[in-house]
């Protein structure tokens, strides 16, 4: 028995010792896109395509629209300013309408609001929200982020009237994480001076990228003569090139490091910037993420072989037996509990009328009480106020 | 609520109840073989999250308490009988539908008063402990993924978590009360266009949504869909080609309206073959966390009867209760009630975790203001969690767990917990000034002169005097 107890000694050690911290943490099984425009009027039509283009990006590589949030503030197709009714082009050569079919919006022009954008990522929303617009992910699924609009230093403007600042938005992510809702998140954002918006991160597993410095613009690519306006940001565009000449499916083994490498100054005409210290291991490890890992949407799929045991006939009816027994279970326990409670309504008097309730609960009485002592005094004052009156007379 | 996070409030120890029957055996040799069993299987290295309780049956017969009610806090029953085969082994019961485990042994092996040890109690144990293996990695696996730090943890041995656990756990949902089924039928031509769902559902399905009723509620809807073009066109489809075949951008696969979340089981008529790179042929394939799929042939008719769809509704089945994360050894009793005993862990350690998210983010945003109905579902949550840590492995303990998860969720996610959380302190000066300084300076004057007012006539006064 004691030889037994300190063989096991060496046992129990090597197991705390040698057990993986986090052997969980491994793969993702599920992708999603939050994707957001933040500023109206026919004049920013490219932040419209900026984010369409990349809705478009997201769903060829099969995200479906369930996990796509896709927030537009304003309705270019619809304007009526716009030369091509019902439609919306990231490019003067017009070969892809990016509003065609199958375009599913989930918040759209007023809905478009900081505190509705905070609620989406922290999932605080009422029971009324339907599960098309919320954010449902856990603990395994990677979320590519892009945002696009008009800002300044540690903020970005929502709808030419309110902002949300970097702050905000660093505690946005830290909320999820705390709550354990994503796995890895690649936060993507085309604004002025955009590298300020992700330096206040403080959240693990973030890779963050923006378009320009502090004290920089990010600049328009090209106008489409016709539709009047410029069709798409030059960081976007950029971007959209590399993800569609160098990603074509789901097979593609391009990295985030190779999609970040292809920014130039000469292309972008501002400094695009990259974060990777959030990010456990480095630049290292965020470099060598597939683009598919936050562009794409990965099954790991399981085939069944022939072999494979499925239900059959046996288990059916063993499952029906074990689901009857239950039943007739559940009815014996409701007879005992219905012979009990007929035997208590027997003594029991007859129903009253109810009379009215109050709603709440909260200090119902005490209210009342100084309700009636305000009254009380405010006579008392009224009374000696006349007394004192007549007495002068 | 720190407490409840770290795990110092409540050790995840699920007890397995266990009753010995040996019809051939008086009770006091039977105590002393529940003894001699209790003490080997304690002296079994590391059995983590689990606490074995060994008793004798009540020397009742089986057909006495055939329903399930009558075995209710016992995980397990085993049944011993003398047989005429030299070693020991396990009988297949007649009672499939019960947690029994029967096991004849030879007639020289019955235990006396006296051994310290007998072979049939080490056999006895060493079965018990192969037959909850597979509920011991699923335990090791929660805690692990939990934020329980690991010196609050039980002794918990991780070589439970091999690949294959970790994969099966990885691919099923999270637990809900209730989950939305939807069959859909996909034809890529204008064939079938009816089938007779139904009554499939209600023959092949039915049967185990019954049994998982205590577990999980189910609601269902159907839909068929016509001319649906997959998102891979090739005739033969690789495995590659399968994990793009469903075609996100036009099935209509949107999520339920309700509460629930949903899982999708899609029936592809079509003449499209799986070829894999092994001999055996396949027709469906399961993707996690979402659902599975199963590919058919075309049928001659334009109507789908339900002996068509025999296969198709049982395969669905099968990965119904793989998605929902049924362990695989066992038998099917043993099966549903670890399911149970581990969701009831399951939610414990997770509205933990939440409880523990909720008290550190108060602490980290301070400007954050939180309603009293968020301390309410706190205290809710709390007093569901301690009953249900009180009997854990019970099914009350389940539905317990189950209220405090949800409370702790709602605590957590307490809508007007919201708003812009961060103000800069020029942003507040800012606002601020306009609005006072107008008010303030007519005071601020106002009371200068009045102490002036005072000064002097303090001094007058001493004049005066």
């Amino acid at each position: 028995m004691k030889l037994s107890r300190i063989l096991r000694l060496p046992v129990l050690l090597a197991s705390t010792l040698l057990a993986p911290v986090h052997h969980v943490a491994a793969e993702h099984t599920s992708n999603w896109a939050v994707l957001v425009g933040t500023s109206r009027f026919w004049f920013n039509y490219r932040h419209l395509a900026n984010v369409l283009s990349m809705y478009r990006t997201v769903k060829r590589l099969g995200i479906p629209d369930s996990q796509i949030i896709l927030m537009l503030p304003d309705d270019m197709a619809c304007n009526p300013r716009n030369a091509f009714p019902g439609t919306v082009y990231s490019n003067s050569d017009r070969a892809v309408d990016l509003y065609g079919d199958n375009i599913e919006v989930d918040y759209r022009g007023y809905e478009v609001t900081v505190e509705n954008f905070i609620r989406l990522l922290t999932d605080r929303v009422g029971d009324e929200m339907p599960r098309s617009k919320r954010l449902l992910t856990d603990d395994r699924s990677n979320i590519f982020v892009y945002m696009t609009g008009h800002g300044g230093n540690e903020f970005l403007k929502f709808q030419d009237a309110e902002e949300i600042g970097a702050f905000d938005l660093a505690d946005a992510f830290e909320q999820m994480w705390e709550k354990r809702r994503y796995h890895e998140i690649l936060f993507m954002i085309d604004t002025c001076q955009a590298n300020t918006m992700y330096s206040k991160f403080y959240s693990p597993n973030i890779i963050a990228t923006g378009s320009s410095e502090l004290d920089q613009s990010s600049y328009s690519h090209h106008a489409d003569n016709d539709v009047g306006v410029a069709v798409i940001d030059r960081y976007t565009y950029y971007n959209l090139e590399f993800l569609e000449s160098e990603v074509r499916d789901l097979s593609s083994q391009k990295t985030v490091g190779d999609l970040f490498d292809s920014y130039t100054y000469e292309k972008i005409h501002s400094h695009a910037g990259v974060r990777y210290d959030l990010f456990p291991g480095g630049a290292d490890v965020a470099r060598k993420r597939l683009l598919t890992d936050f562009f794409g949407n990965i099954q790991n799929i399981e085939v069944d072989g022939a072999k494979n045991s499925t239900v059959d006939d046996e288990m059916l009816a063993l499952s029906r037996t074990i689901a009857l027994l239950r039943v007739l279970a559940d009815q014996e326990e409701l007879e005992a509990k219905n012979a009990t409670a007929s035997a208590n309504t027997e003594t029991r008097p007859k129903k009253k009328i109810q009379l009215a309730k109050s709603l709440t609960d909260d200090n119902w009485w005490s209210k009342k009480v100084v309700g009636a002592t305000t009254l009380a005094g405010c006579a008392a004052l009224w009374t000696l106020g006349s007394y004192l009156e007549g007495s002068r007379k | 609520m720190m407490n409840w996070a770290d795990g110092k409030s409540c050790s995840p120890v699920l007890p397995i109840r266990i009753a010995i029957e040996a019809p051939g055996l008086n009770e006091k040799e039977v105590q002393n073989l529940v003894s001699i069993t209790q003490r080997a299987l304690d002296a079994m290295p590391d059995s983590p999250g689990h606490n074995w309780r060994l008793e004798a049956a009540s020397q009742t017969s089986l057909e006495d308490t055939i329903a399930p009610r009558g075995h209710k806090n016992n995980a397990l029953i085993v049944r011993l009988t003398s047989g005429d085969a030299a070693t020991f082994k396990p009988a297949s019961s007649p009672h499939a539908h019960l947690p029994v485990f029967e096991i004849t042994y030879p007639p020289n092996s019955k235990p006396t008063l006296e051994d310290e040890s007998s072979p049939l109690a080490t056999y006895i144990a060493a079965q018990l402990r192969e037959t909850f293996a597979e509920e011991q990695a699923m335990m090791s696996y929660f805690l692990a993924a939990s934020t329980i730090s690991s010196d609050q943890q039980p002794q918990v041995s991780h070589r439970g978590i091999d690949d294959s656990l970790s994969k099966r756990m990885t691919r099923s949902m999270k637990y809900s009360g209730t989950y939305h089924l939807t069959f859909s039928l996909f034809t890529d031509g204008s064939s079938p266009s009816s089938w007779d769902i139904d009554s499939a559902i209600n023959q092949y399905m039915r049967p185990v949504l019954d049994m998982l009723k205590p577990i999980h509620n189910f609601t269902i809807d159907t839909q068929v869909q016509l001319y649906a073009i997959p998102g891979v066109q090739s005739q033969v489809l690789t495995k590659e080609d399968l994990s793009s075949f469903i075609n996100a951008a036009e099935w209509p696969l949107s999520p339920s309206i309700g509460g629930a979340p949903t899982i999708n089981f899609v029936v592809y008529v079509g003449d499209q073959t799986i070829g894999l790179d092994s001999e055996e042929t396949s027709q469906s394939w399961l993707v996690p966390q979402w659902g599975s799929v199963y590919l058919l042939s075309p049928p001659a008719a334009t109507h789908m009867p339900s002996e068509f769809l025999k296969q198709p509704i049982l395969t669905f089945a099968s990965h119904l209760l793989s998605l929902l994360g049924t362990p695989q050894s066992g038998s099917l009793p043993m099966r549903l009630s670890t399911l149970a005993r581990v969701r009831s862990v399951d939610m414990l350690l997770r509205a933990s975790s939440s409880l523990g998210s909720l008290a550190r983010l108060s602490l980290a945003l301070p400007s954050i203001s939180i309603p009293s109905s968020v301390a309410d579902g706190v205290a809710k949550s709390i007093h569901h969690l301690e009953l249900a840590c009180s009997n854990l492995g019970s099914t009350e303990s389940l539905e317990h767990a189950r209220i405090a998860e949800t409370e702790a969720e709602r605590a957590f996610f307490e809508k007007s917990m919201v708003g812009q959380l961060y103000f800069p302190d020029e942003h507040k000066v800012a606002v601020y000034l306009p609005l006072l300084g107008p008010v303030g300076v007519p005071l601020l004057m106002g009371l200068l002169t009045e102490i002036k007012a005072w000064k002097t006539r303090k001094q007058q006064k001493v004049k005066a005097a």
